[in-house]
This record gives C-alpha cells, sequence and structure tokens, in this order.
C-alpha cells in the first residue's frame, strides 16, 4: 500500500507545482541576464530589471512578454527587440483626455517617458508622472492673454517641507481623472482657486486667518490680500520658523515703507545686522494668521502685554541688561490703570500705550544718545493726547522707575511721609481709645 | 437739652458724609484696581470714564462744600463777631497732657474743656486741612497740563507726586475716619450707642458738664453772647 500513496503523493505535488514552475521559469529565464547590474546596450543603455521594482508595481502581474512583445527566446539577444511604443500601453489603457491625445499625436513622448516603466505605480502615487512634463520649462496661457509658468523646481520641492508629499495630495482635483484643462482669468486667480488646498491639511492655521484683516479684506473683493503661498511660497514651501528675517521680509513685499522703518529700529536692525534671533518680527506683534486691524481698540489694548512677553521676561531682558519693571511701572501708572479697565470694558476711547511714547515700527533704544532724542519727542508725543501739554509736562511721567531721591525726590519724599505718617497717626489714635476705655471701664 | 449746632451744620454734616463716602468707593476701586470688587464697582458704575467723572463731581462738592464752610466761618467771626471757637490754642496742648495723666491715674479728674475739645479740633484740622490737600492734588490729577501753563516753573513730577498723595491722604482720611470719628461718634461709652446730636442739633446738660464744662459755664451766665 504504501508506494501506491506515495505515488500518488508525487503526482499531486508535480501537478500542482510545475505550471508554477513554468510560469515562474519564464521570468526566471530574463532575469537570468537581466537582473544583472553588467548588462548594458552599448555603453549608454542599462538593460538591468530590478525584480524587486517591478514586483512593486502595478505591472507586476504581467509577464515580460505582455510588453516586450517582439522576443523571442531562439533569437534574443542576437536579434534586438523593438522598442517599447506608446501603442503597446494603448492595447489596454484607453486614451480619453484631450491633454495626452495631443501630447501622443505630437509624437517625441512616449508613455513611459512620463508613466515610467518597470515600477510603473497608479498615477496618484507617482511623482515622477506629473514632473515628466512640469519639470521642463512650460506656460499656460491664462484668459487675459498672459502666461503663466507651471514649471516646478523639482529641487526645490525636494528640499522642502513637503518633500514627502505627492503632487495630487495638493493639487487634488488631478488625481483620479484625466489632466483636466483648467481656465483662469489671470494668474491671481490661479492662486485663489489653489489656496483651498492648504486647509485640507492646517486647518488650524486657515481658521486662523478667517479671523484677520487680510480675510476680511479679501472678503470685501481685495483680491492683492495675501493668500498661504504669497508669504510661504507654493513648491519651495519652508517651515515658517526658519529664519526671522526671511519671516520678516515677507511681509516686505506689501508693506514695504514699515519694514523700512522697521530696519531702522532697534529690533529691526539687530535683525539685519547681527540676525538677532530674540528681536520680535512682524509676527511675533502682529501674529501670523490672526493678524488683527491693529489701528482698533482691541489691538491697541493688548500693546502692553505684547511688549510684555519680552520685556517682562527677567532672563530675556537681563541678557540685554534692561530692566522688566517697565510693565509693571505701567501698569500702576494712570495710563495703565485706564488701560485694563478699557480692557474689561472694550472701549474704543484710546490711553496711551507702549508705542504711543516709543514709537511703533521705528522703536529706538532708551540708552545713551537715544535717551535724549526720545525725551526730546516726548512732549510731541504727549501732546497727541494733551494738545496744550507745555515743556515740563512729559516729566510728569517718571519713567521706568521707582520714585527715589535722585530721579523723583519729591515723589520719594511723599511716599516716605506717607510710609510714616499713616501708621504713627492710626497707632496712635487707637492708643487713646484704648486709653479712653480702660480708664472709663476703671472709673466704674 | 441744650441747642449746639445749627440747622445747617448738620446738613452740611450729612452732605459732606455722603459725598465721602462716594469718593471713598470711587476712590477705592481706582487704587484698588487689580481687586475683582474693584472691576465689579467699576462695571456697576457704567465704566472707569463713567465713574472717574462721578468721582469728579463729588470732588467738586466736597471743595465747594469746604469754601462754603472757611467762607462762612470767616465772615462770622469777622462781621457778625462768632467766638473763634475752632481756634487752636496752648490750652488745647495742656489739656491733651492733662487727660494722658487722668488715663493714667495721675490726677483724679479729666481736662476741662470749652465748646471743643482738642479731640475734635484736631479733627475738624484734620478734614480742612486734608480737605484742601484732597481738592488740590485732585484738581492737579484732573488738569495736568494747566498746572505747567498756570506754573511754568514747576518740575514735572509734581503730577506724580499728587497722584501719592491723593492716594495716601484719601487712605488717611479714611482710616482716621473708621477708626477715630466713628469711635466718638457711636461706640464711646459715654454717647452709646449713637451721639445724637449730629440728627437733632441738640446736646443734653448732663454730656455739657462732662464734656464742656467751660462752654456750660459760660452759657448759664447772663451775658452769654451768641451760639453757633
Amino acid at each position: 500500500m504504501g508506494w501506491v500513496v506515495r505515488g500518488w503523493c508525487i503526482i499531486i505535488c508535480l501537478w500542482v507545482c510545475v505550471p508554477g514552475m513554468v510560469m515562474a521559469e519564464q521570468e526566471h529565464a530574463c532575469l537570468t541576464c537581466h537582473a544583472n547590474k553588467d548588462i548594458w546596450d552599448g555603453a549608454s543603455k542599462q538593460l538591468l530589471v530590478d525584480k524587486d521594482i517591478f514586483e512593486s508595481s502595478v505591472h507586476a502581474v504581467l509577464e515580460c512578454t505582455a510588453c516586450h512583445r517582439s522576443v523571442e527566446g531562439s533569437r534574443h539577444p542576437a536579434e534586438k527587440p523593438a522598442p517599447i511604443t506608446s501603442q503597446i500601453c494603448t492595447d489596454c489603457h484607453a486614451v480619453t483626455g484631450k491633454l495626452h491625445r495631443d501630447r501622443l499625436a505630437k509624437g517625441g513622448l512616449t508613455c513611459i517617458d512620463c508613466h515610467g516603466s518597470h515600477g510603473i505605480q497608479p498615477i496618484a502615487k507617482q511623482q515622477e508622472t506629473c514632473l515628466g512634463c512640469h519639470a521642463h520649462e512650460m506656460n499656460m496661457k491664462l484668459d487675459d492673454g498672459s502666461f503663466a509658468s507651471v514649471k516646478v523646481d523639482a529641487q526645490a520641492m525636494k528640499g522642502s517641507v513637503h518633500a514627502g508629499l505627492r503632487c495630487v495630495d495638493c493639487h487634488f482635483g488631478y488625481s483620479s481623472k484625466d489632466h483636466p484643462q483648467r481656465h483662469f482669468k489671470n494668474k491671481r486667480e490661479l492662486t485663489l482657486t489653489m489656496t483651498d488646498t492648504c486647509q485640507r491639511c492646517h486647518y488650524d492655521k486657515y481658521s486662523q486667518t478667517l479671523e484677520s484683516i487680510h480675510f476680511n479684506m479679501n472678503r470685501k473683493g481685495n483680491d492683492k490680500t495675501p493668500l498661504c503661498v504669497d508669504c510661504h511660497g507654493s513648491h519651495a514651501i519652508q517651515s515658517g520658523r526658519a529664519e526671522k528675517l526671511v519671516s520678516a521680509r515677507r511681509c516686505q513685499n506689501c508693506h514695504a515703507d514699515i519694514y523700512a522703518a522697521y530696519t531702522t529700529s532697534v529690533h529691526g536692525e539687530a535683525l539685519v545686522s547681527d540676525h538677532n534671533q530674540d528681536v520680535p518680527i512682524c509676527s511675533d506683534c502682529h501674529t501670523a494668521h490672526t493678524i488683527k486691524d491693529p489701528n482698533k481698540a482691541e489691538f491697541r489694548n493688548n500693546v502692553p502685554e505684547m511688549c510684555g512677553n519680552c520685556h517682562a521676561d527677567e532672563k530675556l531682558m537681563k541678557k540685554y541688561g534692561l530692566t522688566t519693571a517697565v510693565l509693571t511701572s505701567y501698569l500702576e501708572d494712570f495710563h495703565g490703570v485706564t488701560l485694563s479697565f478699557y480692557k474689561d470694558e472694550k472701549a474704543l476711547r484710546h490711553i496711551a500705550v507702549c508705542t504711543d511714547c516709543h514709537g511703533i515700527h521705528d522703536i529706538t533704544p532708551t540708552k545713551g544718545d537715544h535717551a535724549v532724542l526720545l525725551k526730546n519727542n516726548l512732549l510731541t508725543r504727549c501732546q497727541k493726547c494733551h494738545p496744550d501739554a507745555t515743556a515740563n509736562f512729559p516729566d510728569s511721567w517718571i519713567s521706568h522707575y521707582e520714585p527715589d531721591l535722585q530721579r523723583a525726590p519729591l515723589v520719594y519724599l511723599v511716599i516716605v511721609f506717607y510710609k510714616f505718617f499713616i501708621p504713627f497717626m492710626i497707632v496712635g489714635l487707637i492708643l487713646q481709645i484704648f486709653l479712653h476705655l480702660w480708664r472709663y471701664a476703671v472709673n466704674r | 437739652m441744650i441747642v449746639r449746632l445749627h440747622r445747617l451744620r448738620l446738613v452740611e454734616h450729612w452732605v459732606f458724609a455722603a459725598v465721602f463716602t462716594m469718593l471713598v468707593v470711587t476712590g477705592l476701586a481706582q487704587r484698588f484696581h487689580t481687586q475683582a470688587w474693584a472691576q465689579w464697582t467699576v462695571n456697576a458704575l457704567g465704566g472707569i470714564d463713567t465713574m472717574r467723572a462721578v468721582h469728579r463731581s463729588g470732588g467738586i462738592v466736597c471743595t465747594l462744600l469746604l469754601a462754603q464752610h472757611l467762607l462762612v466761618g470767616i465772615c462770622g467771626i469777622l462781621f457778625l463777631h462768632w467766638r473763634p471757637s475752632m481756634m487752636i490754642n496752648k490750652k488745647d496742648f495742656t489739656d491733651a497732657i492733662h487727660n494722658l495723666r487722668y488715663y493714667f491715674g495721675k490726677t483724679p479728674t479729666p481736662a476741662r474743656c470749652d465748646r471743643y475739645d482738642y479731640k475734635q479740633k484736631f479733627e475738624y484740622w484734620g478734614v480742612v486741612f486734608g480737605g484742601l490737600l484732597m481738592a488740590a492734588t485732585g484738581l492737579i490729577l484732573w488738569f495736568p497740563t494747566l498746572v505747567f501753563k498756570l506754573a511754568p516753573f514747576l518740575p514735572g513730577q509734581v503730577i506724580a507726586a499728587a497722584r501719592v498723595a491723593h492716594s495716601n491722604e484719601s487712605m488717611l482720611a479714611l482710616l482716621v475716619i473708621v477708626t477715630w470719628h466713628i469711635y466718638n461718634a457711636v461706640f464711646s461709652p459715654e454717647v452709646f450707642p449713637l451721639d445724637t446730636t449730629i440728627f437733632t442739633g441738640k446736646i443734653s446738660r448732663e454730656r455739657m458738664l462732662h464734656e464742656h464744662p467751660l462752654e456750660l459755664e459760660r452759657l448759664e451766665q447772663p451775658s452769654s453772647d451768641e451760639l453757633r
């Protein structure tokens, strides 16, 4: 009995394995030579087929001869096979879109020039598909007669924070269908149409922009207000926190005069000449996305807190020999007290904040020669709110220092007087009361 | 009962008490602006601008009240032959020392005082000078630019000094009122539960005998000439 069972086992095994072995044999036959790195056609064309890449491709199920139809075992390699033409592809893949038809009719490029050959992937997974055309200098005609370049700098794209993304992640209208032809009135309309794409990942930032002055102006029909790509760039997009100077210059495109004033300020100068990364840039005060109208009370009333972000930071101010008392001394003074209430009330009336004395974008240093300049300018600045202020008036603000005998003797003496006088009086009077009560009790 | 105060003096006292209370509330809310109750008060009074307007109006009322009081007093003394009973004299100091000795049991009887004893004079002049200081510093803070127009020689720091003076003087005034004045008018065993003179204008003969014996003697002499 044993040999009958063994015999059947062998027959069944052969029946199952042989067809597979024959199929595998054909590929193996090709790869016997083509898996070799040293296989070249002449000096320029390497004939290597990477088995792993092929097996991960969508065409892994196909046999080599499905595409390389003219290869016949007996005559190969003596007889060279015919080159792969687009027609081989179109036998299976119908060409429907105008763009493809035009491109194929024009000749020159074949399907594999864009889509690749052995490593072919679904279009949505393949960067090279798009770059097949868009890596070259090419322009798109717009309705206004102008041209917009649709070339993509592949190198810059690879160096960007979006290097891991595929084209269709942003250009999502192009993934599943044939490449649509689009019409735009002008270049700005093209950008405006594309701008929705960023919110698909950066929804938090997008929702912040909804409150911004830029978005609101855009809503009202101003198409010049910046969109994501105007500040961040498109394909060569970099991290927003990379380098402060780069970030500040983004605003310069539209706000050139303000940027110029900023570069003369104590902050801007340190940024431009020393690349100081501690100084505030545009977005530190105005924020990057929630940019509010700086002429509104809501923004103004927040200024001391804003400056305090750095100027009340003990560690940071120590580095520059500055005092952190600037914020507290302001908040304790008449203007600061008023401001704290205005903030609660969301009042529209203005009260002097840091920028009213120190300047807005052209903030000067407060030491050395600048101190004199600042002081000289102070009267005009006071007069903005106190039109009849005279020469001595600015001194009524005894600066950001605790009053002492040198700087403000009168104020200092008044404080010291009451510091002793109030306890002296009250303790004295309470003692009198107790003595009076005591005597009354004793007499009874 | 003996008539001690003219009806107008009673009105004067209660108007002043009302405005003083209002000034204290609106002033404290500014001094302790970081406190929750201060913010609540400011909101309840319609915001800081409105509250300051109220505070300044109260200041004007107090200033006018003080001015008319001094004017009436001076005119009364000069033209109506009122006795300048509020004037501080040497006896006030000796009375004070005498009473201190009395409290410690060194003398058997307290000082014999006239119409106003030294404690009352102390409080009166405290209110007058404190009031003048509050009015002056308040006006300086209200019209800071005017100060330098009228007196260009003044240093800028007078504004800052006026601010600390206004704030500290008000604290002193408040503390004196809530301790000393309330004790003497309400809790002192001699008047407890309440000194009603400020409501009725009258005082008992018995209290006069204890507290103002010299005035009582004069009143009961046929030649007593004036009373106010």
